[in-house]
């Protein structure tokens, strides 16, 4: 099988749930993240209000504008956009449900409307970057984030587009309970929300990192083999392994994945972003912000047990030559 | 570009359960408008819609996969393949969202309890897992959600699979439901018309929303000789204009038709039909006639629109028209855009006025969504 032409991290930024846009400002939850008003954020990285723009869209513009702005080139109007979301535009949904259903007026609001339609955050993160391609909204519940890069990457690899944005965004939504039921979570988790977006380009130049592999483990698979396997298939020689575990992960197996994985330093990044489908962006381009070389997975699983591992070869220095 | 086999179609919709039933109707130049029943809305008299008949399926939450596995079922027997060869296919699905699964659940509380509830609002992704999970279907599952082209990325997205050769098969679905939501805020944006769905006449008003389900089942194709219908190529993305409208010159729409002709390695002039997306909204069939102007000039095949027969289909119309379009193809015939009595002189194109005779080759299907998601598809018919 020929070779596969890599396809190189550029830029990456996660925006968490207090609007925390780098590691200095990260917050650890100790519960659930209070309400963070998005707006002035908005101004001050879009550069003008977004009006009647949703929180998710806020999220969505926020995070895109902050990756794109430590990008060291403008992105070109070819990139394409991969967007995954979870739960998608759920405040607005259900700000809809209270508008149309007794004993609301009858009416929705053209705006909630709007707004209200999943693709709307790819549309904004296309708008503000000026983007005229490809633009994919993936919704898979706990593998959005995980199959919008699995799409990137294979289009970048077949060499469909050079270059692509893809992030990953969630909102939390009121009430708690309700809440928990929607992404059922367990009652101890903090109902995180947050973006992160990663630039990813087939140019070598400017790399902070490497994208190796999106990965799809059946039902039943043995996350513990499977990360070994994945391990000692992708792992430089005296190269730091960083594992990052995703939220449907119990403690008890994230303990078991470090005991089979003695090598691999467990970072915690749910801490500071809670529980939400998508926080796999989060946590990958969180670990971007640190400069620490390291053979980076993400794995989370769904309720059945099909995992999805997420690899990547992060750089300590973005002018490092990779490879 | 590799061409990707067409082999099984389902469809349910107002027209009934089976793609058969919905070909008779278009044969027979009948609209798929009937009653709203599923629920009252303070304008029900201003509107016209295409609701299937729900009576088979169960009510509340449960609706929504019971009516996809209604489409997959004929999709798989008029592919004659057993539900056993899904293991190892990936399941694609194409939606808009499940809002109408989560108003019947409320509504079946309300009417249970008298009581308001909060929604059952779910992650899209989770019908797709259980449909995967009935089927047996093992391999990759994931939803796309980008407004009226979702399904035709779906297609687009699952075709992609088998070329890169993630799977031999793929299940691609398009899922859309009447919600009291939809409707409510599309008469909001003054974006319905009371007289249901006119492409490209001189008094469109606006859309006409509908109700349907699509099953398409894609395979690789057996040798570059291959005859019958298939995927040759598409394209998909994004018209940063404005939210809700087309550039107003056809630019983006052009853009991915060109697009798409590339992907399938066609000439402008191989098209021999366009399945144009044909809303019935003034700027977007007035952008939609800019751009088939610019892109085929003078060498205009014929087009006709879906959408009066069927109603807008939302996130499903990728799948739902491309089902019902190659059903009346294959039947022999296109069938005329139902609603345009009196073409817009302004558009300086006329739609299919009549039924003319199909003939095998390559077709242009057209989709264009809000938030500027576009999708082109080009099929080989016969």
């Amino acid at each position: 099988m020929a070779e596969r032409t890599p396809v190189y991290i550029h830029a990456a930024a996660a925006l968490g749930p207090h609007g925390d846009a780098v590691a200095a400002e990260r917050v650890r939850l100790a519960t659930d993240p209070a309400p963070f008003e998005l707006k002035e954020l908005v101004k001050r990285v879009v550069g003008a209000p977004l009006r009647q723009a949703s929180h998710l869209v806020e999220l969505a513009a926020v995070g895109s504008q902050l990756c794109l702005k430590r990008l060291p080139y403008a992105a070109p109007e070819n990139t394409a956009v991969y967007v995954g979301t979870g739960l998608a535009e759920v405040r607005k949904t259900g700000a809809l449900f209270h508008q149309v259903f007794p004993p609301g007026p009858g009416m929705a609001s053209p705006f909630d409307f709007i707004n209200a339609a999943n693709n709307m955050a790819a549309f904004y993160v296309a708008k503000l970057g000026n983007f005229r391609a490809r633009n994919l909204t993936v919704t898979q519940e706990e593998f959005s984030f995980e199959w919008a890069l699995k799409l990137a990457l294979d289009d970048l690899h077949a060499g469909s587009f050079r270059q692509a944005l893809v992030g990953g965004i969630d909102e939390n939504s009121q009430p708690r309970a309700t809440h928990l039921r929607r992404i059922r979570l367990r009652d101890d988790q903090p109902m995180g929300e947050g973006a992160g977006f990663l630039y990813l380009s087939r140019e070598r130049s400017h790399a902070r990192g490497q994208l190796l592999a999106v990965r799809r483990l059946p039902a039943g698979a043995g996350l513990a083999d499977a990360l070994a396997a994945t391990v000692r298939e992708l792992r430089h020689a005296d190269e730091d392994v960083e594992l990052l575990p995703g939220f449907r992960l119990e403690p008890v197996e994230v303990a078991a994945l470090g005991r089979a994985l003695p090598q691999a330093r467990i970072d915690p990044y749910l801490e500071t972003c809670g529980c939400f489908h998508t926080a796999a962006a989060f946590g990958l381009a969180a670990r971007l912000d640190k400069p620490r070389r390291a053979l980076a997975i993400h794995v989370n699983r769904d309720l059945v047990g099909r995992a999805m591992l997420i690899v990547a070869r992060i750089e300590s220095d973005p002018t490092t030559t990779l490879l | 570009m590799t061409a990707i086999r067409i082999r099984g179609l389902g469809l349910v919709s107002s027209y009934g359960i089976g793609l058969a039933r919905a070909v008779e109707g278009l044969r027979a130049g009948r609209d798929g408008i009937t009653p709203l029943t599923l629920f009252r809305l303070p304008f029900q008299d201003q509107i016209k819609v295409n609701q299937f008949d729900h009576s088979p399926f169960p009510p509340g939450e449960a609706s929504a996969p019971a009516i996809l596995e209604a489409a997959v079922s004929e999709a798989l027997a008029a592919a004659g393949v057993e539900a056993a060869a899904l293991r190892e296919a990936a399941l694609v699905i194409g939606t808009g969202g499940y809002l109408f699964a989560a108003e019947a659940e409320y509504r079946r509380v309300l009417a249970e309890s008298g009581a308001t509830s909060e929604p059952a609002l779910r992650a899209p992704g989770y019908v797709a897992q259980r449909v995967a999970d009935d089927l047996g279907i093992g391999g990759p599952v994931l939803t796309l959600s980008t407004a009226c082209s979702s399904s035709a990325n779906a297609l687009l997205v699952a075709a992609d699979l088998i070329r890169r050769g993630e799977v031999a098969r793929a299940l691609v679905l398009g899922v859309e439901g009447l919600s009291q939501i939809a409707l409510s805020g599309f008469h909001s944006l003054m974006l319905l018309d009371p007289a249901g769905c006119r492409p490209f006449d001189g008094a469109r008003r606006g859309m006409q929303l509908g109700e349907a389900v699509a099953a398409v089942l894609l395979e690789a194709e057996a040798s570059e000789h291959a005859t019958g219908d298939a995927l040759l190529g598409g394209a998909n993305l994004c018209d940063i204009h404005h939210v809700t409208s087309a550039a107003p010159d056809g630019s983006a729409m052009r853009a991915v038709m060109e697009m798409a002709l590339a992907d399938a390695g066609l000439a402008a002039n191989d098209i021999t039909v366009i399945k144009a997306h044909g809303t019935g909204s003034p700027d977007n069939d007035s952008a939609e006639a800019a751009a088939m102007r610019g892109l085929f000039g003078e060498r205009l095949p014929p087009f006709t629109g879906l959408k009066r027969y069927l109603g807008h289909t939302l996130g499903a119309c990728g799948a739902v028209e491309l089902a019902a379009f190659l059903g009346c193809l294959r039947a022999g015939f296109i069938p005329p855009t139902a609603g345009c009595t009196q073409p817009d002189p302004e558009l300086r194109v006329t739609p299919l006025a009549a039924v003319q005779p199909a003939r095998t080759g390559p077709v242009m299907l057209n989709f264009f969504g809000f938030g500027g998601n576009y999708a082109s598809l080009i099929v080989r018919h016969g």
